[in-house]
């Protein structure tokens, strides 16, 4: 532990050159026992010619850059992609009618528990864009865009709520034909 | 449907004045109350009062042993008629909170000379407590954004299938109420980190303490916590506020968590509580450095404070990782490491991969719970990730972590539910605003709202942002009158289509008792299928009072509750070999299942057999589990892959698997099945579940009998035979010698008919006039 702290005032020395000298400079009258608990390893070791510097990439990221990673793993997730690395589903299932001919179905019927990668990715997709919808529509309030970018923006954010909520209803349907009746 | 229209007319009318103001959130709470608990009823109004499907039973028994013996002889009791030979120490295996807290309102309501029956308030409990969750999601959004927004999340929580589908009325599960207190811990830790006092912090601290009493997924709060501590440090919002909140919710809490009988050390002993300590040592280690800060210059210790707080959390891993190994810690169990290993259940613990709610979710499952809410789930997000603070650290957090957990498990779709509803509510509420806002409401009114409403809380500062923004645009330019009602139209649209799909879905998945049964005829008439209470009377009625029931665990708590005998395994899976040992004999041959019988002192065996009525949910479904689960302990005996035709096929016609076709659960499941005909299509022995014929028509049953089977066949019970019954020597027709009496009969050759006095005499072929 010791010499990890040395090695963080190293570092802060290189940081800001002659920090003990700074040190004992502004606040020689207050701090005398502090400073004699940071001069005291210096009396075992010496400071190594080492140089930390905080990496320039680390810093506190944007929001917009958290909020993509957030929607992509939102969209992963809520497409079962758990589901799909342990029960390991077909992507796309298939079934063969009357004539002996094989077709793709793309979702799995009847079963609540159970879903091809495929349905799960694309009704994901959906739930995102309705997300992205919601989101348009609240960007339509900043002050520079011109009128015609306003409506644009407000008709985009409508028709991408509208379709998604829309298509995922056809897709209960399709996953449980009896969805909303009786 | 009517809240919607309520919450729509709340939102604009909000901003008139505080009384006005006031009255509508409560009358809008009350009426989320309402709505909440009357659309918990369905089960009630179709079926009866009665208590669902298996855990819920042992819940009111437990509940019912209190009330009938008081306190601490529950939390003494020794039950023996569970885990037969082991037994249950019930007092110090459960979570009492649920007990207890119905226990209580039982005293309460009797000493008001109200008499209600102690089964009428655990089927009501949960819908009641729906209510409380529903006034915790709004005090704990309106905390994070405003007061609209908490409306909003109110009403959807009231009524979201999500959570409905653990708090229907007779679902009486700790979760129930533990959504409650999960929720209202929450607000109470966000009114402490906003004013940093020891009060608000000692009240989260009381509220965690209910919740560790009521359910085991208190492991999310203790660890969801630190998280948001260890966030805000590394995020540089590091206050004293944070210091006394955190320290005295986490001292107090780890000191009373510790006083439930059935968490006892594990707070400071098992690696899932441990996150919790090491925040707390490395919120010190940082209070010391701004200390040391304090007193010397300040460029370089952010750099030290930066460095310094990181190694001590790396010290502090570090020494858990030690400890754990030096087997101070016990490393996370089986269930909490399935959540991060996901395959790590399905290869170690088939016990818990066996369990349906543990199932990985499917993204029917998200919008079947959700619907519109999971589209406007990351708009809420989206809000408060631009205009964070730290109170909106945490629900940011609450919201990635809940969503991960609920794609692991769909039981936890649960824990997503409450914040999806709030950061919903935090979305609608934002967009009504934009949309819905008359152009009349002037600035000056808003800002009186504010002020009167900054009268009580003067820290908040949510919500003031995005109005303050909006309201600059629209003296500049105004959002269209169409567009404005085109959007007010879709939004309500949306909401009246959610508030429909909700109560379809709770109409038809979540409220059937699965005690009870329904089948609906083509005309509509309903039948019901009592099978199960059926059964359950009879052995309650026909069978000895300590005869020992062998069943399949899931129906342990069942037999517990309903017939009252004892039980060998049930829901409470805590012994894996013992459950292990039934799974042996459910998939051993008769003679080698009766050994096992004879050394658990099996009396009866029980089965659920769905053949003839096609309920999918019956022990021949779940068989492959109990083979998985019995090979896991005993590999040498059962092997999966016996069971298994040569393409790999689990079938049960004739190309099924000998072993299959002879096993003890088959035989049990199909016995006389073979001479029945369900109708005059289908051939004789055809099950409807599997649909097929089945494969071994002629079972014949040397250990065991018949004792009962119920009208559609559902639940079979089996009497063990003793050893003297059936290992008799078999003699021959001819050989047997009968008895002869002393008595010889008078009857000779001429003497042989008998006589009726004045017997009518019947004349064949004719026709009595």
């Amino acid at each position: 532990m010791t010499w990890n702290l040395t090695q963080l005032i190293s570092a802060s020395n290189v940081y800001v050159p002659r920090t003990i000298v700074a040190v004992k400079k502004t606040c020689i009258e207050t701090v005398l026992n502090m400073e004699q608990f940071f001069t005291l390893p210096f009396a075992l070791l010496e400071v190594p010619p080492i140089r930390l510097k905080k990496p320039s990439w680390l810093k506190q990221p944007s929001p917009m850059l958290v909020f993509s990673l957030v929607l992509f793993s939102y969209f992963l997730v809520t497409g079962g992609i758990i589901y799909d690395v342990i029960v390991e589903p077909p992507s796309v299932g298939s079934t063969t009618d009357e004539h002996g001919h094989s077709r793709p179905v793309a979702f799995m019927p009847y079963r609540v528990n159970g879903q091809y990668i495929m349905e799960g990715l694309a009704s994901s997709f959906l739930f995102s864009v309705g997300g992205l919808g919601f989101i348009i529509l609240d960007n339509v309030h900043s002050q520079t865009m011109p009128r015609l970018n306003r409506f644009l923006m407000t008709a985009i954010g409508f028709i991408c709520v509208i379709v998604s909520f829309f298509t995922t209803w056809v897709f209960m349907k399709m996953k449980l034909p009896g969805y909303l009746q009786n | 449907m009517s809240q919607a229209g309520t919450k729509k007319g709340a939102v604009s009318k909000l901003n008139r004045n505080a009384a006005i103001n006031s009255l509508i959130i409560c009358v809008v709470l009350l009426l989320a109350w309402v709505a909440g608990f009357a659309s918990r009823l369905f089960a009630v109004i179709r079926f009866e009062s009665i208590i669902h499907e298996f855990d819920p039973w042992f819940n009111y028994r437990a509940t019912a042993y209190m009330v009938k013996h008081g306190f601490y002889n529950f939390l003494n009791w020794f039950d023996e008629r569970a885990w037969y030979p082991l037994g249950r120490i019930v007092g110090g295996t459960v979570y009492p909170g649920l007990m207890i807290t119905s226990g209580s309102i039982h005293y309460i309501l009797h000493l008001l000379n109200i008499n209600v029956h102690i089964r009428d308030i655990c089927v009501f409990l949960a819908p009641i407590f729906s209510g409380l969750t529903a006034i915790s999601t709004y005090l704990l959004t309106r905390e994070l954004w405003s007061s609209g927004a908490g409306l909003f999340a109110a009403c959807f929580i009231a009524i979201v299938p999500g959570y409905i589908s653990r708090s229907v009325a007779g679902s009486y599960d700790n979760e129930g109420i533990a959504i409650f207190a999960l929720q209202f811990t929450y607000f109470l830790w966000i009114k402490s980190v906003k004013t940093g006092s020891v009060f608000w912090a000692v009240a989260a601290s009381l509220s965690y303490f209910y919740m560790v009493s009521a359910w085991g997924g208190y492991v999310f709060i203790i660890n969801l916590i630190p998280l948001h501590v260890f966030v805000l440090l590394l995020m540089g919002r590091y206050s004293n506020r944070l210091f006394t909140s955190y320290t005295t919710f986490y001292i107090l809490g780890l000191v009373m968590s510790m006083q439930i009988p059935f968490v006892g050390f594990q707070p400071i002993r098992t690696s899932e509580h441990m996150a919790a300590a090491g925040v707390f040592a490395l919120l010190f280690a940082v209070a010391v450095l701004k200390y040391l800060q304090s007193m010397m210059s300040k460029s370089e210790f952010k750099f030290l404070v930066i460095w310094g707080g990181s190694l001590a959390a790396g010290l502090v891993f570090a020494t858990v990782v030690a400890l754990t190994y030096a087997g101070y810690i016990a490393p996370w169990s089986g269930r909490f490491y399935s959540l991060w290993d996901t395959g790590y259940a399905k290869i170690h613990i088939p016990i818990i991969a066996s369990v349906s709610e543990h199932q990985p979710t499917t993204w029917f499952s998200f919008f079947f719970d959700l619907h519109v809410l999971i589209a406007t789930f990351p708009a809420g997000l989206w809000y408060c990730i631009k205009h964070v603070n730290d109170e909106r650290v945490f629900v940011i957090l609450y919201a990635l972590s809940a969503v991960y957990f609920a794609g692991v498990m769909v039981r936890l779709m649960l824990t997503l539910t409450p914040v999806v509803c709030m950061l919903s509510g935090i979305a609608f509420s934002i967009l009504l605003e934009l949309y819905l806002r008359e152009e009349d409401s002037g600035p000056s009114e808003i800002e009186g709202d504010e002020s009167t409403q900054g009268g009580k809380r003067l820290y908040d500062k949510a919500g003031k942002a995005p109005k303050i923004k909006h309201e600059q645009v629209k003296e500049q330019d105004p959002i269209g009158p169409n567009i404005r009602s085109i959007a007010a139209v879709v939004l309500v649209l949306l909401l009246m289509l959610f508030v429909v799909h909700c109560t379809w879905v709770t109409s038809n998945a979540y409220s059937s008792p699965s005690i009870v049964l329904a089948s609906y005829g083509s005309d509509g008439t309903r039948q019901i299928l009592d099978d199960f209470r059926e059964a359950y009377f009879w052995l309650s009625q026909n069978t000895a009072d300590d005869a020992r029931v062998m069943s399949w665990w899931d129906y342990g708590y069942q037999i517990a509750g309903m017939a009252n005998r004892t039980t060998l395994v049930d829901n409470n899976t805590w012994n894996n070999s013992h459950i292990a040992l039934v799974g042996k004999a459910m998939s051993s041959n008769e003679s080698a299942a009766y050994e096992i019988m004879t050394a658990l002192d099996v009396d009866y065996v029980l089965v659920i057999f769905g053949g003839v009525i096609g309920y999918s949910g019956d022990d021949i479904n779940k068989f492959l589990w109990m083979v998985r689960i019995a090979e896991g302990e005993h590999p040498k005996d059962i092997r999966e892959s016996d069971y298994f035709t040569e393409q790999g096929e689990f079938r049960i016609d004739a190309e099924g698997s000998q072993i299959l076709l002879n096993c003890l659960m088959y035989k049990l499941s199909y016995y006389k099945f073979g001479e029945l005909r369900l109708d005059y299509r289908s051939p004789a022995g055809f099950d409807r579940t599997r649909n097929a014929v089945i494969g071994n028509k002629d079972i014949n049953l040397t250990y065991l009998e018949e004792a009962y089977t119920s009208e559609h066949w559902l639940v079979r019970i089996y009497r063990v035979k003793k050893p003297d019954e059936f290992n008799r020597p078999r003699i021959p027709v001819a050989n047997r010698v009968i008895k002869s009496s002393s008595f010889i009969s008078k009857k000779n050759s001429k003497r042989k008919k008998g006589l009726i006095k004045n017997k009518p005499v019947v004349i064949k072929g004719k026709r009595s006039q």
